[in-house]
């Protein structure tokens, strides 16, 4: 028996057709999670405009050439990272406190604390891989001439960021508070006060009077894990900044194909 | 020309022909707002960063308290060689604020200069005078030795070989009772071992060296 | 530079980069990479070596010998290389502060648009040179023995020896480790290269007579050790005696 054909639903009554990828009017949960993300970042985007910033900083090109010894900078930087995230563990645990906890704190941590000597192990020799590719990418940066002209700025932030980074290393090891650690500072700080007619103040101002006092550690623990991060933090921003607004350089050696056509003409 | 130039440099805002103006303005009111925003920002940051900076500089102004103290009975010591002593010489830091003075009974043969007269003992701070390592007495040279960068000294603590600038630091002494007494508070001494005020470790006191490395507000002379 | 080097060097670096690839994902992939690579050396060497502690600070002690970490040490041998005492702030501050502002000022001195190290041979010798010096002051810095200790090792013919001589070097070793010879003289690795004669080959220079002559009536400024007694006096010059 032949069937009647079903008769067309009004079109008031039909839902939407389907979206490619959603056969059956079933949307496949992936999907509906990538479409959610979507709405989320344009949302954000739409108020913030941060998509530009973000291709900017990450689409922009690198020169041809471009090598390993590039990466050194960035090696510098997620060291400091490790050092910024495993200091922040240990400062969990430290007492700067001259009369011996200092020391008895450094010695739970090594002891006691879950993971403890793990941890601050990973302090202490991340301090010497930054020291070490701090120099290792001003070396390279050195020999590839990529401190010259228009990164001038960049090399002098460079700079600092290794002074402070130095001040890193040395502010970190009077925190132990062992034998080695309070010499290194008496001497260091010593050296510092042998700076003609600013040095004296300059050393009573680091030690908080002219001998190490009670509170000597305290000003070294305050530098060493506030004021000096804050600068580096900052000074890296400004050099990515310029990194990212000069680009990087390509290696010296690299071939210019130019178009003889658009060569300058000798006049 | 100059006719125009005269207008432009005259104080008059009205005279300027600054729409607005008013007779006897001499300045617009942009640059009276630009001024106040300056000033009130530089007042704002005066107002937190100077009394910050005041309270970190503080401890460079501030004089440290110092007393005397007991070392032994005037016998322990003899002219010819020094005894070492333990002193506090700042309070209330425990073992930290400690530090080992050589001691020694003053010989007239050897301790002509004219300071060291009215003193009854002659205590040399173990500081090194080049950049303050613990210096070690070593009795069969008769010489102070610094385990760091190579300093020398001879038994009136005057440099004999290496870095040191000055002789070493010393420190005041007295009898009472029967009992020496050390003052914990040091003094410098120059090649010739007149007397300063203290001065950190690497600070030369012979010629300008004395000019270049002030006496602090933090130590005095005792 | 002048200014038509510059637009020269801006042009050729326009052109060098649009061949160039994006920074996502080409460079970003080798940054991570290198970035496992940092961690991994980070923790391995954390599991490997550890983190200890010394002992306690003792503001006290006679005997201490400071030491700073190995990254410091050419600055440490710096200011042990620099004998003079007219020169001592020329070691502690002076050296270091002009290095820094060497380092600052570079690219406002070095203004050649040149950039290939084959071309640029003042820039590379200095390179070399400091390079080279802060390697050697880090080396010596490391092996910087002690004024309180020999660690020379005992010569194979004294071990063979053995018995009366041994036991008379080993003792000898000890009266001169403590009676403050190092600080003038460098026995090997130990004590300062100055103002007295190196003394690890004394004995090649010095029959055994001279050496204890020497000993009693030095010249200014090495003090007398009449005073030591004895059997000490014997075995310091006994020791000094092996030293060839």
């Amino acid at each position: 028996m032949p069937r009647l054909p079903t008769p067309k639903l009004p079109a008031a009554l039909q839902g939407p057709p389907p979206r490619p990828g959603e056969e059956n009017g079933n949307v496949a949960p992936a999907d509906a999670a990538k479409e959610a993300g979507i709405t989320v970042v344009d949302w954000v985007d739409e108020r913030t405009s941060l998509s530009g910033a973000a291709r900017w900083l990450m689409f922009r090109k690198i020169p041809k050439g471009t090598n390993w010894y590039y990466t050194l900078g960035s090696a510098t930087l997620f060291a400091f990272l490790s050092q910024a995230v495993t200091g922040v563990f240990l400062a969990m645990y430290y007492r700067p406190d001259a009369g011996g906890g200092a020391y008895e704190s450094i010695r739970h941590i090594t002891d006691q604390v879950f993971l403890g000597q793990f941890v601050r192990g990973m302090h202490l020799w991340g301090a010497s891989v930054m020291v070490v590719l701090v120099f290792l990418h001003m070396a390279r940066t050195f020999l590839f001439g990529a401190y010259k002209y228009p990164r001038e700025l960049n090399w002098v932030i460079g700079v600092v960021l290794l002074i402070l980074t130095l001040v890193m290393a040395l502010t970190g090891y009077l925190l132990p508070f062992d034998q080695r650690a309070y010499w290194a500072t008496v001497v260091a700080n010593n050296i510092t006060a042998t700076g003609p007619l600013i040095g004296p103040y300059l050393g009573d101002f680091l030690r908080a009077g002219p001998e190490f006092g009670a509170t000597t550690l305290s000003r070294f623990y305050s530098i060493h894990m506030l004021v000096v991060p804050g600068l580096i933090a900052a000074l890296i921003g400004a050099h990515l900044y310029l990194v990212t607004k000069l680009g990087t350089t390509a290696p010296p050696w690299q071939k210019v194909e130019t178009r003889p056509e658009l060569n300058e003409a000798e006049v | 020309m100059s006719d125009k130039r005269a207008q432009h440099k005259s104080k008059y805002t009205l005279d300027r022909g600054i729409p607005g103006a008013f007779e006897g303005e001499t300045i617009t009111r942009r640059r009276l707002m630009t001024g106040t925003a300056n000033a009130a920002g530089a007042v704002a940051v005066a107002a937190f960063a100077l009394p910050a900076l005041g309270f970190a500089l503080g401890p460079i102004f501030e004089t440290q308290p110092h007393s005397w103290q007991d070392i032994g009975p005037v016998d322990a010591f003899n002219p010819n060689n020094y005894v070492p002593v333990v002193v506090t010489i700042t309070p209330g830091v425990s073992e930290i604020g400690k530090t080992t003075a050589y001691v020694r009974q003053k010989n007239p043969a050897i301790d002509t200069d004219r300071p060291d007269r009215d003193t009854p003992y002659i205590a040399i701070s173990t500081r090194c005078a080049h950049v303050g390592c613990p210096v070690r007495w070593v009795d069969a040279a008769e010489r102070f030795v610094c385990p760091c960068h190579g300093g020398v000294y001879d038994l009136l603590g005057r440099r004999v070989s290496g870095p040191p600038v000055r002789p070493l630091d010393r420190f005041p002494t007295r009898v009472r009772a029967g009992r020496v007494q050390l003052y914990t508070a040091r003094f410098s001494v120059n090649s010739q071992l007149r007397r300063f005020s203290p001065r950190d470790p690497g600070e030369p006191l012979d010629g300008i060296g004395q000019y270049l490395y002030p006496s602090r507000p933090s130590a005095r002379k005792p | 530079m002048n200014r038509r080097e510059k637009e020269q060097y801006l042009r050729d670096y326009g052109i060098l980069k649009a061949k160039g690839k994006p920074f996502f994902p080409y460079a970003v992939t080798k940054d991570g990479a290198m970035a496992c690579v940092v961690l991994a050396v980070i923790i391995t060497m954390s599991l490997v070596l550890g983190a200890g502690q010394g002992p306690k600070p003792n503001p006290t002690t006679t005997s201490y010998v400071p030491r700073p970490d190995w990254y410091f040490f050419f600055l440490f041998e710096l200011l042990r290389v620099v004998k003079p005492d007219s020169l001592t702030q020329l070691a502690t501050i002076g050296i270091p502060t002009l290095g820094m502002i060497a380092l600052f000022l570079l690219p406002f001195y070095d203004r050649s648009p040149e950039r290939r190290p084959e071309h640029r041979p003042i820039a590379m010798v200095t390179f070399v040179v400091v390079v080279g010096a802060m390697a050697l002051l880090t080396y010596q810095g490391a092996h910087a023995g002690d004024p309180t200790t020999i660690s020379l090792p005992t010569p194979q013919r004294i071990v063979k020896a053995g018995g009366a001589t041994l036991a008379e070097y080993e003792a000898g070793k000890a009266v001169v480790a403590q009676s403050g010879c190092l600080a003038c003289h460098k026995i090997g690795e130990n004590g300062n290269g100055g103002p007295g004669p190196n003394l690890t080959r004394v004995a090649t220079r010095l029959p055994a007579g001279a050496i204890a002559r020497t000993l009693v009536n030095p010249t200014a400024p090495m003090p007398s050790f009449r005073n030591l007694p004895p059997n000490k006096f014997k075995a310091a010059v006994a020791f000094l005696n092996q030293l060839k």
